[in-house]
């Protein structure tokens, strides 16, 4: 009954100049409400969501091309820069949607259960970290005995060739991982999956001895990133810098070149994506997850399509992998827990599995409930230790609450509900995959006669 | 030469011997049934020849090469599609798509192609498509292109699973049960649709079928099996008065002539 | 009473146990030799000269005077794998399922056990309790393990499980990886509201942490102590009760005959007046209460557990399932010993025959590629049978 209230509402605003209206009158208000009010959830929230009423409403494409990239490039730096705190949730986004959209492609698309996919995530980010920082020479020396004056191996811009290179070694990597185990039965796939990732921690944790190549669980920092012209920070400010308030800062800019960096291999994910789904690939995988043995029958070959599926939905994790560990400088096992894998299986099932807008929409809401929501939750219950509130009815001062229940450190809890509510009420998702209406010109002929 | 030719096939599940060394020939351009009581190991002898089981002994020979060691794929890529007993759709995909992936291996789409949209793969995609709904409207499916697979009525799934296997051009059809669970009229309808694709499309055709009068209507020529073994073989005309072919479907003592009619 | 005992099927008691017997002198066996004949290999090569230089002991001494204690600690742990392997395979059995919560089960099993004992430990019971009671305390520890973990695993099942019946395969495992992943955390709740304190220390009372010595073995020079701690004993015999338990209810009752109906064929079990949900309830709880059961003798035996006690010995135990042959009683009982033998084998000396280079730091991945190998080599597990895909 809401639903059909809802619906309703919506499509009287959904036709002529409203959309329009309605996306520029959002993204204003999201924007007037984050400059006016800095680190608020909601305020955050209202600008954020305006990308979704962007894809919503029906209105022109090039008006909407217009006003995406005026959001994405010029709103959200500058709100960013302003507020660096929103410009790292921003980024967060961006990573884990890239990374859903990377598992939808297993997932969602070829239907296969992948839980160790933040193992490629950790190949692509060791990857830069050893050759992108000092690690080479620290081969021979126990963690935390090297000497402090170590050259690097390679420049820091030989980054963005490692963005390429991960592409191929997650790739490589992915078809090495899957060519024993794709021939498996779904279920056992998703606990072999989950034991290669676990494999590939250990060996990150493990592997600072005979050699040592990972530093163990101390990790490995500091890792180059790109340099940074000057020329491009100064002319930033000389732009926006009144809009700021104050100058952008070296380490800003390199926020919003992750940032940009990060919403560059979006668009080239779904791009791909959504090239390759429209294919005969994506026609045999979805083949494939609908039922095996008639595809099979129709001449798809499985094995070879769902390594196919692997490679890529690894590759993608890859290129993220290395620019996670270029933003951070920091790499260590414990970003790439079997809780990351499911994190972003959360965020597919919850999305849509199969879905792009669904992946996107699912890393944006898991990435926020986690650091907003769960954050603010444990920022409310420290005020209220703080204070002399007491709950009424049992008596139970908040003084006396046990300092380890800090809700923030409860997202298994959250990844665990999404997962069983989405299974149980929704299983489709948020934004359930739609398949392409064709424009079937033969048929229509026929149909009219 | 024989388009298929089976020479002692073997299949054995446990101790179960599905299939006991069974000679087959079948000739291009003929429109062939396999008949025999339920569990006789018709549709295991189909899962054998299309590659989903491997033989345990003997040879499969397939327009003069042999399938066996073959995967699956492989064997639909020389020329082998079939339909499913239990019909086997792709559900969450429209009709149209169903009909495409029956085209898979026919496609070429280069990755670059593909990702760049270049002409050729344009051209190739409308040309699938354009075949797709003709061959959609060959079976008699018409205005449902965009329809999920799995919201089609029932008899249209059967349909919709034979223009499936067509896409693929073979040279050999298997249908299983093709007309199980149909009605007189949608009986007769898919009938005079396989006797047009064997004599408009030059496919060859063999079907599993316990509906007698499908199979004494449309066959030229008949296999019976029974306990995993072909029992008997020859035209309609042979295979109903054949004295083994009674009992096997009657039971011992059954005399032939006498319960002629129910058999047919 | 002589009719009661008359009633009992004598050989499905017999059977278990000497399967038992088998499978663990079988695996310590086989184990012990390759291990001996490795390190006589090895002895003279850089790795003995090594271990020489830093023990002045020869390796095959080493080996040689360890050798009890890790075919007991193997011994111990695996029969822990083989109860909760025994409720993957039987869901697996029935519902082709993997119970994805089932580790889970395991860890609320441990902590109502350590929790209640702890209790009873605030209240000075375990102290002054005499050695009789502290059997008797443990005793209902570990039945009062088993009832919650029972009681869990029948909720979560109607819960989480039976809606998704009909959907395809992945849905219910979906599901089944969110309900491990809430109580991991509900465990880390509630522990984190009542206690404060996650992590959870199984109170030393009774005499579970002596050793009964059984002297000691000279040969040649060496001299090689065999004694057995009363925990492992406790472990060790437990277990073999239940899983002689298990056996009889699946093998000798009427019961156990519509649980195998049910796994065999759903359809025709229901046509035959069997109630399939009730099988399915009854099968979760079987399987839940010798998972409790296992988590209380995993704290006896390595004394700390936390939240996430559950995750390794869940996966271990799936591993030791499909090892065995999932669907397979008998193979979770191989299974479970086997691995566990061959985990505690290659934690003990991997570290000395790999000169430090690989160690018991790689112990819980072992398992895993064990589950690799056989998954690609022998799907069907050690015991299981093939059994052809259904076109």
């Amino acid at each position: 009954m809401i639903t059909t209230g809802f619906r309703q509402l919506f499509d009287r605003f959904n036709h002529g100049l409203w959309p329009c209206a309605i996306i520029i009158g959002h993204t204003l208000l999201g924007t007037f409400l984050v400059y006016s009010t800095p680190r608020s959830s909601l305020a955050f929230l209202a600008l954020v969501s305006s990308f979704f009423s962007l894809y919503y409403f029906k209105a022109d494409t090039r008006f909407k091309i217009v006003a995406g990239v005026l959001l994405a490039l010029v709103v959200i730096p500058v709100v960013g820069v302003r507020n660096i705190f929103y410009l790292e949730v921003i980024f967060q986004i961006c990573v884990f949607a890239a990374l859903a959209l990377g598992l939808n492609i297993v997932v969602g698309f070829a239907g296969l259960l992948d839980l160790g996919y933040v193992a490629f995530y950790a190949v692509g980010a060791y990857l830069w970290a050893f050759f992108g920082s000092q690690q080479f020479y620290v081969l021979h020396f126990a963690p935390g005995t090297q000497p402090s004056n170590l050259p690097f191996l390679l420049p820091g811009d030989a980054f963005y060739l490692f963005m390429f290179l991960a592409i191929i070694v997650a790739a490589i990597t992915g078809v090495f991982l899957g060519l024993p185990v794709l021939r498996l039965r779904g279920d056992y796939l998703a606990i072999v999956t989950l034991g290669f990732g676990e494999v590939i921690r250990v060996l990150a944790n493990n592997l600072d001895k005979p050699l040592n190549f990972t530093n163990g669980p101390q990790g490995i920092t500091p890792i180059q990133r790109p340099t940074m012209p000057e020329p491009l920070v100064d002319s930033f400010n000389n732009v926006f810098g009144s809009l700021i308030g104050h100058q952008a800062s070296i380490a800003d800019m390199y926020n919003v070149m992750f940032y940009f960096l990060a919403l560059a291999m979006i668009i080239v994910i779904i791009f791909v994506t959504r090239r390759i789904d429209d294919s005969k690939i994506g026609r045999a995988w979805t083949a494939v997850r609908e039922d095996e043995t008639a595809a099979i029958a129709m001449g798809i070959p499985l094995v070879r399509m769902k390594l196919a599926a692997f490679a890529m939905g690894a590759s993608f994790a890859g290129v993220m992998g290395v620019l996670l560990a270029a933003s951070r400088t920091f790499i260590s096992p414990e970003s790439f827990s079997f809780m990351q894998s499911i994190g972003v299986l959360t965020m597919v099932i919850l999305g849509g599995s199969g879905s792009i807008p669904g992946a996107i929409l699912g890393a944006a809401t898991v990435t926020l409930l986690n650091l907003q929501i769960l954050q603010g939750f444990s920022l409310y219950l420290s005020e209220l230790r703080q204070s002399d509130a007491v709950i009424p009815l049992i008596n139970f001062a908040w003084r006396d609450l046990s300092t380890q229940l800090d809700p923030a450190k409860y997202q298994r809890l959250l990844f665990g509900l999404i997962l069983i509510l989405m299974m149980i009420f929704r299983p489709g998702g948020l934004i359930p995959a739609k398949r392409r209406k064709r424009r079937l010109a033969g048929e229509e002929a026929v149909t009219e006669q | 030469m024989a388009l298929l030719e089976t020479i002692n096939v073997m299949k054995v599940f446990g101790g179960l011997t599905a299939i006991n060394k069974v000679n087959f020939q079948l000739e291009p351009g003929r429109i062939v049934s396999i008949i025999g009581p339920n569990g006789a190991g018709k549709t295991t002898f189909f899962n054998t020849l299309t590659g989903i089981y491997s033989p345990d002994g003997g040879e499969i020979n397939f327009n003069g090469r042999s399938l066996v060691g073959l995967r699956p794929d492989q064997i639909a890529a020389r020329g082998i599609s079939r339909t499913f007993q239990n019909i086997r759709l792709f559900g969450e995909m429209s009709v149209v798509e169903n009909i495409l992936v029956g085209m898979h291996v026919h496609l070429r789409q280069s990755p670059l192609a593909t990702l760049l949209h270049l002409r050729k793969f344009k051209a190739e995609e409308a040309e699938a498509e354009n075949k797709a709904v003709k061959l959609m409207q060959y079976v008699g499916l018409r205005g449902v292109g965009n329809e999920l697979a799995k919201n089609l009525p029932y008899g249209a799934q059967r349909r919709l699973e034979i223009a499936r296997a067509l896409a693929a051009d073979p040279l050999l059809l298997l249908l299983d049960e093709p007309a199980a669970g149909m009605n007189p009229q949608e009986t007769e309808d898919v009938t005079r649709l396989f006797r047009s694709i064997r004599d408009d499309r030059g496919i060859t055709i063999l079907l599993i079928e316990h509906d007698m009068r499908v199979v004494m209507n449309i066959s030229e020529h008949i296999c019976v099996m029974d306990y995993g073994e072909k029992i008997a073989e020859g035209t309609p005309a042979e295979i109903r008065s054949n004295p083994r072919v009674i009992e096997a479907y009657l039971g011992r003592g059954a005399v032939a002539g006498q319960h002629e009619e129910k058999l047919i | 009473m002589n009719r009661f005992l008359q009633s009992i099927n004598a050989r499905e008691l017999i059977r278990p146990l000497g399967q038992m017997v088998v499978f663990s002198l079988g695996s310590a066996i086989v184990l012990s030799s390759i291990v001996l004949t490795l390190a006589l290999g090895l002895d003279q090569t850089a790795v003995g000269l090594a271990l020489q230089d830093k023990y002045n002991v020869s390796l095959y001494t080493y080996t040689l005077v360890n050798l009890p204690q890790v075919v007991i600690d193997g011994l111990t742990i695996g029969f822990v794998y083989a109860a909760i392997a025994l409720g993957y395979t039987m869901v697996y059995g029935v519902l082709e399922f993997i119970n994805f919560a089932h580790s889970e089960i395991f860890a609320v099993g441990a902590f109502v056990g350590v929790e209640i004992l702890i209790a009873l430990d605030h209240s000075g019971l375990l102290r002054s309790a005499s050695l009789g009671m502290s059997y008797v305390l443990l005793t209902f520890a570990i039945i009062s393990g088993m009832v919650a973990a029972g009681a869990l695993a029948v909720t979560v099942e109607r819960v989480a499980y039976r809606p998704l019946r009909g959907a395809s395969r992945l849905v219910p495992l979906i599901s089944a990886i969110g309900v491990s992943f809430l109580l991991q955390d509900l465990i880390r709740l509630v522990e984190g509201l009542t206690t404060g304190d996650f992590n959870r220390i199984f109170p030393s009372f009774g005499n579970f942490d002596q050793r009964l010595n059984f002297g000691k073995l000279a040969l040649g020079e060496t001299t090689i102590n065999l004694g057995i701690s009363i925990k492992s004993i406790i472990v060790i015999v437990a277990a073999m009760l239940m899983l002689m338990g298990l056996n009889y209810l699946v093998n000798a009752t009427r019961i156990g005959k519509a649980i195998r109906a049910v796994a065999q064929d759903r359809p025709t079990a229901s046509l035959m007046g069997i109630n399939v949900n009730r099988i399915i309830s009854i099968t979760f709880l079987v399987g839940g209460l010798l998972g409790g059961a296992a988590g209380v003798l995993y704290a006896l035996k390595f004394t700390r557990i936390d939240p996430f006690v559950g995750f390794f010995p869940g996966l271990k135990a799936f591993a030791a399932a499909v090892l065995g042959g999932i669907g397979n009683l008998t193979g979770a009982l191989l299974g479970g010993i086997v691995l566990g033998m061959l985990e505690t084998f290659a934690g003990s000396y991997m570290g000395v025959f790999t000169m430090g280079a690989a160690g018991s730091e790689y112990k819980d991945i072992f398992a895993f590629s064990i589950l690799i190998l056989v998954l690609i080599f022998r799907p069907q597990g050690l015991m299981g049978e093939n059994v052809g895909q259904k076109a």
